[in-house]
């Protein structure tokens, strides 16, 4: 019988044979990548860009609406009474020490 | 490819032992935890086409809700009980025809072991509400890779015995063994890349899922079970097969047709049309395979009836071939006139029945009378079990045949006769339902059959005979028939 | 046969119907462009068409295929050279009254967004569910009950409570779904409180569906795949009888 064709070495390729045989169409897959990935516009995301710009819009019309200066100021000033003891007839602020 | 005994010299006697006991752990461990899971399977199957004709039946118990036992019989039927035939068949057809021992059979075990938690994981994963919710695919996500990993572990070995394999012919069945394990991972992974990882429209998926249904029977059952055939045709019958020319044809053919199987699942869904109709075409088409596959083993064992009806393995091997010829048939005949009159109804399940049971089990179990006395040493017990075994699996065959097919016909007129009652018409269907439940009824009682006596040839309990278990012989004499002489020359333990 | 002919046709034999059939139809069906409405007065929309749908889509499609109903039902309206599903009273929509017009159309290929995969089906033993939201919605309209409750008593108990369909052929015949009691839990009276579905249970008592039966039913209920409450475009309508006029 002839054996010449089954030593270790022609083992070890065939394994390596097989095994690209039997994962070439995974790794096919993973080739053509593009095809089947990346980003496509759908319906709602043409809608989404209606939407964020009315978004943007809105925040936009906010932030001019907010008088940041003044805001600050009055913060300000509610904080520097945080830790004095309330006078005679105010109100005292929740967390302010009593004396 | 025939071997008679007085033309082979004792090495090659002894390499064909060794072959045989070099494989004989996986390969039983393959066959007899197959047959468990078909007996599974089959009570499975009966539960489930019960709650289409009688809904209340089991309806207190929520394991077995309708649904989902629908998903795990069909399952546990093809991943318990074929992968396992499939893979005890293409392990030693494989190493006998390469005349190669198998020197992993240790990692082989192991990869069967573990592919049988990773099912029996799936199918208990169905039944308590896992499932994807894809039809074959329906085991949790994470089942799939290990699957495919056992499956390599368990296949790629027979790849390399073809490589190293000594100089000479390579016989047809070898052709559809190496075919079979080669596209199995290549839809395999295909479709749960597809299905499962990319992101796609919805139903490319399902689209891609119908595919991965109509090609895993014709790309990995059909072309394991005709390797059988194609094995045991000429072996036992002591002839060559009767024509090179149409072997090839036959294998070409289904090589080219069968990869665009599938998709007429979804005839008129908004998927590209061709995909349905290229679909359809290839049902229609594997009529060619199969009537060449039919002719070229028929036409070999023509004139050996006598063999064919004794002999277990051919008696059940021919049986699937004329299954596969009815398959051929009336898949043409359904996929060529008015599929859509049949698309959602009873007809489909039929098919996947006929195909998985009356092609590949049939051929499976010929291929498991042939190869168990050879691993085991011992010759199977008795006559009369392999006899109920055959006729409850013809008769549980047909009877789904007929039932869901012819049933599934009526059943379509009645769906698609839009001015009746649609509960009317699809209430066409209750009665051949019963025809199904019956079937699965019969097809358990030949797997119990079946299991106990593979069961009892796995505990070594087999006739230790040099003449083969035939069904033949008259019953005046011994239950074991005038062939059942014990041998008395030593253990056949070695 | 030389065995690298022999891998080489198999490559090719394969290959072919790989790409051709599974790559291409996939790169093609993702990045599908969205239909357009041609104008209010021809086909009652502008704009970009996106289907509506409102309800747990997402995960009552997985819990509707871990159940399994996908075996039994089907969703999918066949154009009619595959099939009479259009024809079919209220699967593909509602037939013309004085209520509502004609609102029946094909399935599209936007009707499966938000799931995983589009459950086509594999049997028609019950009912196509194109738009069981729709028909539980006409139907039940007037009536104590509303479609989810419908719906849970069904799930609970399909042969427990009367058909939907007040004036159809069916109303006489008994649904053939088997029950899925796995979807409902028994808790204590005390604590169901409105969730009690009002059938029996034993003493002190009380049948709740569970959150899977929530998602599955919300989404069950969402199946309302015609042109009533939005009409598509007219490049995609493909009614027989007349494009939707408001």
């Amino acid at each position: 019988m002839d054996h010449t064709r089954d030593n270790p070495l022609k083992r070890f390729t065939a394994f390596w044979i097989a095994l690209l045989l039997v994962g070439c169409f995974g790794i096919a897959c993973v080739l053509l990548r593009p095809l089947t990935h990346g980003q496509v516009d759908t319906a709602y995301e043409m809608v989404s860009d209606a939407r964020l710009a009315t978004k943007s819009e809105i925040m936009k019309s906010q932030a001019a609406a907010l008088d940041s200066d003044k805001l600050e100021k009055t913060l300000k000033s509610a904080a520097q009474t945080l830790n004095q003891a309330p006078s005679k007839g105010a109100m005292p602020l929740p967390g302010a020490p009593t004396k | 490819m025939s071997e008679t005994p007085s033309s082979a010299d004792a090495n090659d006697i002894a390499l064909r032992s060794s072959i045989d006991r070099s494989l004989r752990h996986p390969v039983m461990f393959f066959f007899t935890c197959g047959a468990l899971w078909l007996a599974v399977a089959a009570v499975l199957g009966l539960i489930a086409s019960a709650k289409k004709h009688m809904p209340e039946f089991l309806g207190g118990c929520s394991l077995f809700d309708a649904g989902k036992i629908d998903a795990a019989h069909i399952n546990a039927l093809i991943y318990g009980w074929g992968f396992q035939a499939a893979f005890g068949m293409i392990i030693w057809l494989m190493a006998r025809l390469s005349r190669k021992e198998c020197t992993s059979s240790g990692i082989v075990l192991v990869a069967g072991h573990l592919w049988n938690f990773a099912v029996l994981f799936g199918v208990v994963g169905i039944m308590l509400g896992m499932g994807t919710g894809v039809p074959w695919m329906e085991f949790p996500t994470a089942v799939w890779p290990v699957l495919l990993l056992c499956y390599m572990l368990i296949t790629i070995w027979s790849l390399i015995q073809f490589q190293v394999r000594d100089a000479g012919h390579v016989y047809v069945s070898q052709w559809y063994l190496l075919a079979a394990m080669l596209w199995f991972p290549w839809i395999y992974m295909t479709a749960n890349l597809f299905v499962f990882v990319f992101d796609g429209n919805p139903l490319m998926a399902a689209g891609i899922a119908s595919w991965f249904k109509g090609t895993l029977f014709l790309l990995f059952f059909l072309p394991v079970a005709v390797a059988s055939a194609y094995f045991l045709a000429p072996k036992v019958t002591g002839r060559p097969v009767y024509s090179y020319n149409i072997a090839l044809f036959g294998f070409w053919t289904l090589a080219v047709v069968g990869p665009w199987a599938g998709m007429q699942k979804l005839t008129g869904a908004p998927i590209p049309q061709f995909l349905p109709y290229t679909g359809a075409a290839a049902m229609v088409l594997i009529l060619v395979p199969a009537i060449a596959v039919a002719i070229n083993i028929l036409k070999t064992v023509s004139g050996h009836e006598e063999t064919v009806t004794a002999s277990p393995a051919l008696r059940f091997t021919a049986a699937g071939v004329v299954g596969l010829l009815t398959y051929g048939v009336l898949s043409a005949a359904t996929h060529a006139f008015g599929f859509s009159l049949v698309q959602f109804s009873y007809t489909d399940y039929g098919f996947d029945i006929l195909g998985l049971y009356g092609v590949f089990s049939l051929c499976a179990f010929g291929a498991i009378y042939f190869i168990v006395p050879r691993i085991t040493r011992r010759e199977w017990l008795s006559r009369r079990f392999i006899s109920w075994h055959f006729y409850l699996s013809l008769y549980g065959v047909i009877t789904v045949a007929i039932s869901a097919i012819v049933g599934g016909i009526s059943q379509g007129e009645g769906i698609e006769a839009w001015n009746q009652s649609f509960l009317a018409g699809a209430g066409r269907a209750q009665s051949y339902g019963w025809g199904v439940t019956i079937a699965w009824g019969l097809i358990l009682l030949s797997s119990l059959f079946f299991s106990l006596h593979l069961l009892l040839m796995w505990a070594r309990l087999g006739r230790r005979s040099s003449h083969p278990t035939l069904l033949k012989g008259n019953h005046a004499e011994s239950p074991h028939g005038p062939e059942g002489e014990v041998d008395n020359y030593g253990s056949a333990t070695a | 046969m030389k065995f690298k002919a022999f891998i080489f046709g198999l490559l090719a034999s394969f290959g072919l119907p790989w790409l051709l059939a599974i790559v291409v139809p996939f790169s093609t069906m993702r990045s599908l462009d969205p239909a357009k409405y041609a104008g209010i007065e021809i086909d009652g929309g502008e704009g970009i068409y996106i289907p509506k749908r409102d309800g747990r889509i997402s995960e009552g499609s997985d819990v509707y295929g871990q159940e399994g109903c996908y075996y039994c039902h089907t969703q999918l309206v066949r154009p009619t050279y595959a099939g009479s599903d259009v024809w079919r009273a209220d699967w593909g929509g509602l037939k013309k009254s004085a209520d509502n017009p004609d609102t029946r159309r094909e399935t599209l290929s936007t009707d499966y967004d938000g799931e995983k995969i589009a459950h086509i089906g594999v049997m028609r033993v019950g009912h196509d569910l194109s738009n069981l939201g729709r028909r539980l919605e006409t139907n039940l309209k007037g009536t104590q009950l509303s479609p989810e409750t419908w719906m849970f008593l069904h799930l609970y108990n399909p042969r427990g409570i009367a058909p939907y369909r007040k004036n159809s052929q069916d109303r006489e015949e008994r649904s053939a779904c088997p029950s899925k009691p796995g979807l409902f839990n028994e808790v204590s009276k005390n604590i169901a409180g409105f969730d009690a579905l009002p059938v029996a249970a034993p003493e002190g008592k009380a049948i709740v569906p569970s959150d899977r039966a929530r998602a599955l039913v919300s989404y069950l209920v969402s199946l309302k795949k015609d042109t009533l409450e939005q009409p598509v475009p007219q490049d995609l309508n493909y009614n027989p009888i007349q494009p939707v006029a408001k």
